[in-house]
């Protein structure tokens, strides 16, 4: 043998080990990654077993439901759950055009105009986030109740308080205005566009992803919105939103007889949002990796 | 662009739903109806036209369980009443568990009127969220409902809560076709025919101190709690760390140990391979389904220790109907009507039929129906051995219901007596005083209308205490003590000495001299 | 401690370089609290320097100025709209009727009957009638007792600060009224014409065009944000809580009594000391752990998933993403089901024999905080896996590639090039997860509540094992004993809290945007 034939053989039976090692190593990320679905999935596919089990009400403890049907689902509708759907929806919808608005509003200022204010601004408003948001429930709940936006009239109060503060929450998309070269602004001011023009005519279509990112984002936010929504609604029915009505399901008086409504109730509300979620999920993660981690 | 298009379908299917659900709301929705919270007194005006009728449009917060029938009772007040009252209104499930939080949040907005449990009650009193009950009603609701149920509506001598059930208590429902009927009194059978059956024994002992209390109080053990004028726990005589406490321990240590004991007090238990459950008479429709003729209810057992028998006690407990306070007189005496209307025997009595909740009127609860129910019937059998539930701290159930853990872990009666001892130590440190508070001096007596029950505090002065102004009657006696607890007292001759006694009338103010340890009265000027 | 120069500090390793900079921050700690001092001091000589050059500018305008800028006084706008600028003047001449509205008729609109002057006149007191209870006959003839209410304290400390803020705008206001006169007269002076209405209204989408946009998002700050923090922070010296709540009994400032409550040793029966440092220690201990184990683990889930051969890459990532999907409220709440005593994880655990009594997961201290940590990463690693996975994709190839020629392992690679490039950029980032797993009150409201019950700290709002400061505020607002001032103590201390570590660190960990610390 040559030398020469030698080293290949060298070469060749490292590439074999290497590759070897590989399989072994992918092999062993299969089995996590498996394992790790599993575990994911495992809660979301039990809560809809438990949404179509009709044998009882209450929680058990097998998986798999005795009998099947849709009862737990047609109950749901003598109930004050499609209130609480409407009143969740129209808050959602609201909020998902308001508050991009503002938000887009804020960070667009504070990434591309320069003026006296505005560093103080920005540290004012990050001293004002590290106050813990529950300490202002109480304040609001009264100044709500005051205009009898509290109670069953809480959705357009709720609305209310989501919008105004929102413009707290501009730190994601600034992070994303500020990836987009100054130089296009400048170009088109030069050229005898206003302010108002350039961000509507240039910056708006560059900024999709993070307009689509802060619609979802302001979208599915009162879906999971509990503690404030629970404070405002003070126990009247009709001012709930659907995190508050399910979770009322689930005290130690209603837990036997609301379970699997509770079940079908959730499977409800996280099926459109989940959806939604996945079909825009590319922006979200646009959104996520340019915005939060460069903001 | 798909996904233009799939955002779009996802979003016309939401809306789709939800207009689904607002269809499906407009059926259940009542007409709208004004809340009566003070600034809105919507309603309160009598109609003009006639002048008989008077339009009431008032708010309630019931358990998700009463609140058909009690729409179609107030349905039966409107058609009944001779006063012309017509009330339209709004009712919103909610347990009364949690009748208090809800209610104090905003008494404002609150629901005019709330079932609560009778252990909210205090914190209502204190929050200024019950109206009195008018006097024209008073005497009927002593007359004719069960005695302890009235009290526990009462604060001091004012009525402030309607009697609504008197059920709450706990006993126990077994499986006939499992446990012979011979077994039921005796606590060893019970545990040694469910592991001979390889059935549960269900007794929420883990979590609940209301039920764990059951052996304490079989052993004839006591926990009082005092309170004092506002309503503030202030002390406890407690004798759960004594002999008798072992004894309980040692009885509640047979069944925590039997491996087919589970901490419950579900009905479902039954399904789930259980052949005894205690629990209270809110369970019976649940588990006569599952029973059927099968269904036995009766007071709980007896445990043995050293040879002696012990009936095991439980706590008696009932729930109560309360008014939020109104600024207007015709409109909080209509509430109080239908208030009355709806704890009256009548009402109790459909309460019972409808969903099994005990009278507390005692009419009612005599009823033939009511005596022929088996779950009251065990509930009444219990009775005798069972406590009154009063006001207890809220700290007590938490630190009660570990005993049993600890019970179950013990190897000796060392381990038992250490789970006692521990109790003990945490609730005698809920009434810890502050250092402040321990060297605080006070004058107390026979004086100012109270009987050696209260403390007159006093203020320092460079080793000389003051008391306020005290208006004194010859002949009434005081002393000074520290701490408000009688180790350091000083009277008429010094340290530990005779009561001072007043020999004139007049306004005094009380001096302690501690370097003098004298006591002396000064007429105020 | 002594001082190095720039070249020595250099030349010294990376962990000393850090230990350097963590000892000099506290060494720096007196001289910086000393320039805060010198700081505040000079910020309350500017400002009384800026209130007399104030006062001396406006008496100057005022002597030197025409007839319509001395009647611009008293009548705000006057000057604007005498010297044509109509729209500007409308403005001013609005507000200062909406002010004197406010401060002395408003009672004509409101049911409470106050105006803005009754308000604030009642500030310091908060109120002095109480609600009383009257008898009175009713139309059926029964004698029943209603409680008449008088002074509400909530009203008065919420309109009081209000108007308190509207005078201050007013002011702000009227000054700058003044100023527009003596701006314009200037200008006048000059011959050049004034900006006409017009101008302003184009001004507004062109060079002021940041104030447009500004102006809704902050107003709404302002009012939802601001004035509810400031707010707050004053009933924390009051002694608002349930028995005093403002309407049946009143309640009163109350100093400094309730931060005492708070801080002070075996204060009373009730030990809100001892729960404040228990509770504190935990949420640290919790913010630490479910900080790290989702930044990591997130880290490894992604470069596992990124790995070259691994297929299905867009499977896993869905996957993993609908803990994101799905609203909380629903998958931690049906996890906290699934872990109770008679739950379904039990209920398998029997059935295949690895257990044989029930374990109770949320009833044992040491139990339940593990589980809120490990169920907090299911809920955490996918958000850190798509952050992870963004940055991963940024670093440079070749930096992969000249190492491996170096002959550098997967563990060298990971720990000299993938970890720091990844702490580098991320380093604010984790920050702010840490104070917000700090406030983090999803996760362990949904899952235990709070509990298992902390039986040694007991009257303090049924504080539990898991319990965070943040649910600790909201069991003191909401609970069965309701502490209202307690608990804006407690939001004011987790302030503090949040704003010393964020000090901190930021004055610590190596400068993020310095870009040579990474190379």
């Amino acid at each position: 043998m040559s030398k020469q034939q030698k080293e290949a053989q060298a070469v060749m039976k490292q590439h074999m080990g290497l590759k070897a090692s590989q399989r072994l190593s992918n092999t062993i990320i299969y089995i996590l990654l498996v394992i790790m679905a599993v575990i994911w999935l495992i809660p979301f596919v039990l809560i809809v077993l438990q949404s179509f089990r009709v044998e009882s009400t209450e929680r058990v403890n097998y998986i798999i439901p005795h009998s099947w049907g849709l009862k737990n689902y047609k109950a749901l509708f003598d109930t004050s759950f499609p209130r609480w759907y409407l009143n969740t929806f129209i808050i959602a919808l609201f909020q998902c055009v308001i508050q991009t608005v503002i938000v887009l509003c804020m960070a667009y200022t504070l990434s591309r105009f320069r003026f006296k204010m505005r560093g103080k601004l920005m540290r004012f408003m990050m001293i004002l986030g590290l106050f813990p948001g529950m300490l202002t429930m109480l304040i609001l709940y009264n100044v709500l109740a005051d205009f009898n936006l509290t109670g069953e009239h809480s959705v357009p109060g709720l609305i209310l308080v989501y919008v105004a503060s929102s413009g707290m929450g501009y730190y994601v998309s600034k992070g994303f205005f500020d990836t987009i070269p100054k130089a296009l602004d400048e170009a088109a001011r030069v050229d005898g566009a206003t302010r108002f023009q350039v961000l509507y005519k240039i910056i708006l279509p560059l900024a999709k992803p993070i307009v689509i990112y802060t619609i979802l984002t302001a979208f599915m936010a009162p879906w999971g919105d509990f503690v404030f929504a629970a404070y405002i609604a003070h126990a009247k029915e009709l001012g709930m939103n659907v995190a508050v009505g399910l979770n009322s399901w689930l005290d130690k008086d209603h837990v036997t007889k609301y379970y699997t409504m509770f079940c079908s109730g959730g499977v409800l509300v996280a099926l459109p949002v989940a959806i939604l979620f996945m079909c825009l999920q590319k922006y979200y993660v646009e959104g996520v990796t340019g915005g939060a981690v460069k903001g | 662009m798909k996904l233009k298009r799939i955002a779009a379908l996802l979003l016309a299917l939401v809306m789709v739903f939800a207009l689904v659900a607002c269809s499906g709301t407009e059926n259940e929705t009542k007409a709208p109806v004004a809340s009566g919270n003070k600034d809105t007194q919507a309603g309160t005006q009598a109609n003009p036209g006639t002048e008989d009728t008077y339009e009431l449009a008032i708010t309630l917060w019931i358990p998700d369980a009463a609140v058909e029938l009690t729409k179609k009772q107030i349905e039966d007040f409107n058609k009944s009443n001779t006063y012309g009252i017509h009330v339209t209104p709004t009712i919103d499930a909610l347990s009364e568990a949690d009748a208090a939080t809800q209610v104090l949040n905003d008494v404002a907005t609150a629901a005019d009127m709330f079932f609560f449990a009778q252990d909210q009650f205090a914190r209502l009193v204190r929050g200024g969220a019950l109206a009195q009950v008018p006097a024209d009603m008073v005497a009927t609701i002593a007359a004719e409902n069960n005695a302890s149920v009235v009290a526990a509506g009462k604060s001091g001598d004012t009525q402030f809560a309607y009697p609504l059930t008197n059920d709450n208590g706990y006993f126990m429902y077994y499986d006939k076709s499992v446990i012979p009927e011979a077994d039921v009194d005796s606590l060893e059978k019970l545990i040694a025919d469910c592991e001979a059956a390889n059935k549960y024994f269900a007794f929420e002992q883990d979590t609940s101190a209301w039920y764990n209390a059951s052996f304490f109080f079989g052993a004839g053990c006591h926990s009082n709690w005092i309170l004092d004028d506002e309503g503030k726990i202030v002390s406890v005589d407690d004798d759960f760390n004594s002999d008798k406490g072992l004894i309980a321990v040692k009885g509640m240590q047979k069944l925590v140990t039997s491996p087919m004991f589970v901490s419950s007090s579900q009905a479902s238990e039954f399904s789930n391979g259980a052949a005894i459950v205690v629990t209270g008479t809110w369970a019976y429709e649940d588990i006569k389904g599952i029973l059927g003729d099968n269904l036995g209810a009766t007071d709980l057992p007896s445990f043995e220790v050293d040879g002696q028998e012990y009936h095991l006690g439980s706590f008696s407990g009932c729930k109560l109907l309360g008014v939020k306070p109104q600024s207007d007189g015709d409109r909080q005496v209509a509430i109080h009507m239908l208030a009355q209307y709806l704890t009256s025997e009548a009402a109790q009595l459909e309460r019972f039929e409808a969903l099994s909740w005990g009278p507390a009127n005692t009419n009612a609860a005599n009823d033939p129906a009511v005596l022929a129910n088996p779950g009251l019937v065990a509930l009444n059998a219990q009775n005798q051995y069972a406590v009154p539930q009063g006001q207890i701290d809220g700290a007590w159930w938490d630190i009660a219901k570990v005993i049993s853990s600890e019970v179950k872990e013990a190897k000796s009666d060392d381990d038992l007596k250490a789970a006692l001892q521990n109790y003990y130590e945490k609730i005698s440190a809920i009434f810890e005083m502050s250092e402040e508070d321990k060297n605080a001096w006070s004058v107390i007596g026979s004086i100012c209308g109270s009987n050696w029950d209260k403390d007159f505090p006093m203020t320092e002065n460079g080793g000389v205490f003051t008391s306020e102004p005290l208006e004194l009657k010859a002949g009434e006696e005081l002393k000074v003590r520290q701490g408000a607890s009688w180790d350091v007292n000083y009277g008429a001759d010094g340290l530990n000495g005779a009561n001072v006694v007043v020999e004139a009338d007049g306004t005094y103010t009380v001096v302690l001299d501690v370097a003098a340890e004298t006591v002396t009265l000064q007429p105020a000027e | 401690m002594k001082k190095i120069d720039e070249l020595e500090y250099l030349k010294l390793s990376k962990w000393n370089k850090f230990v350097y900079r963590f000892l000099s921050f506290f060494a720096a700690i007196p001289s910086k609290l000393w320039g805060l001092v010198k700081a505040v001091g000079r910020f309350f000589k500017n400002i009384g320097l800026g209130i007399s050059r104030e006062c001396k500018d406006l008496v100057t305008t005022f002597v030197k100025g025409d007839w319509k800028t001395k009647l611009s006084y008293v009548i705000m706008g006057f000057g604007n709209i005498a010297r044509g600028q109509i729209l500007r003047g409308v403005l001013f001449l609005l507000m200062e009727v909406v002010f004197i509205f406010y401060m002395f008729f408003s009672q004509l609109l409101n049911a409470d009957g106050s105006n803005g002057l009754q308000w604030l006149s009642k500030l310091p007191t908060l109120g002095t009638q109480g609600a009383e209870i009257v008898e009175t006959t009713s139309r059926f003839g029964t004698v029943t007792h209603t409680t008449i209410y008088h002074d509400n304290s909530f009203k008065i400390l919420l309109y009081g600060v209000l108007t308190l803020f509207f005078i201050a705008a007013f002011i702000y206001t009227w000054r700058a009224n003044i100023r527009q006169n003596k701006i314009a007269e200037q200008i006048l002076k000059t011959g050049k014409p004034l900006k006409s209405g017009k101008d302003d209204l184009r001004s507004l989408v062109d060079d002021n065009f940041h104030k447009t946009l500004l102006a809704l998002p902050l107003t709404g700050i302002l009012v939802f944000t601001v004035m509810p923090i400031f707010f707050m922070i004053l009933v924390a010296f009051t002694n608002y809580d349930f028995e005093h709540d403002g309407l049946s009994t009143l309640f009163h400032w109350n100093g400094l009594a309730g931060f005492k409550e708070m801080l002070t040793w075996n204060s009373g029966p009730v030990k809100y000391s001892a729960a404040f440092g228990e509770i504190l220690t935990w949420t640290l201990v919790w913010a630490f752990f479910a900080t790290f184990t989702n930044y990591f683990l997130g880290i490894f889930v992604a470069m596992m998933i990124n790995k070259k051969g691994i297929r299905l890459k867009k499977l896993w990532r869905t996957v993993l993403v609908l803990t994101i999907a799905i609203p909380q409220f629903i998958s931690l709440l049906f996890v906290s089901q699934m872990f109770a005593k008679n739950g379904i994880v039990n209920g398998v655990l029997k059935d295949i024999g690895l257990i044989t009594a029930d374990i109770d997961w949320w009833n044992s201290p040491s139990l339940a905080r593990i589980l809120v940590i490990v169920i907090n990463i299911w809920i955490g690693i996918p958000y850190l896996m798509l952050i992870a996975t963004g940055i991963l994709m940024n670093i440079p190839a070749d930096l992969y590639e000249s190492s491996r020629i170096d002959g550098a392992s997967g563990w060298k690679q990971f720990s000299k090039i993938t970890l720091p490039y990844m702490l580098f950029i991320t380093g604010p980032y984790l920050l702010t997860s840490f104070t917000s797993n700090m406030n983090n009150f999803n996760v362990i409201y949904l899952l235990t509540g709070g509990g298992p019950t902390n039986t040694a700290l007991s009257g303090t709002s049924n504080v539990g094992h898991t319990d965070l400061l943040i649910t600790w505020l909201f069991k003191l607002t909401t609970g069965a004993n309701q502490k209202y001032y307690l608990a804006s103590v407690v939001g004011i201390l987790v302030f503090l809290v949040v704003a010393i570590i964020t000090l901190v660190v930021y004055n610590v960990l190596p400068s993020v945007k310095n870009e040579e610390d990474f190379q």
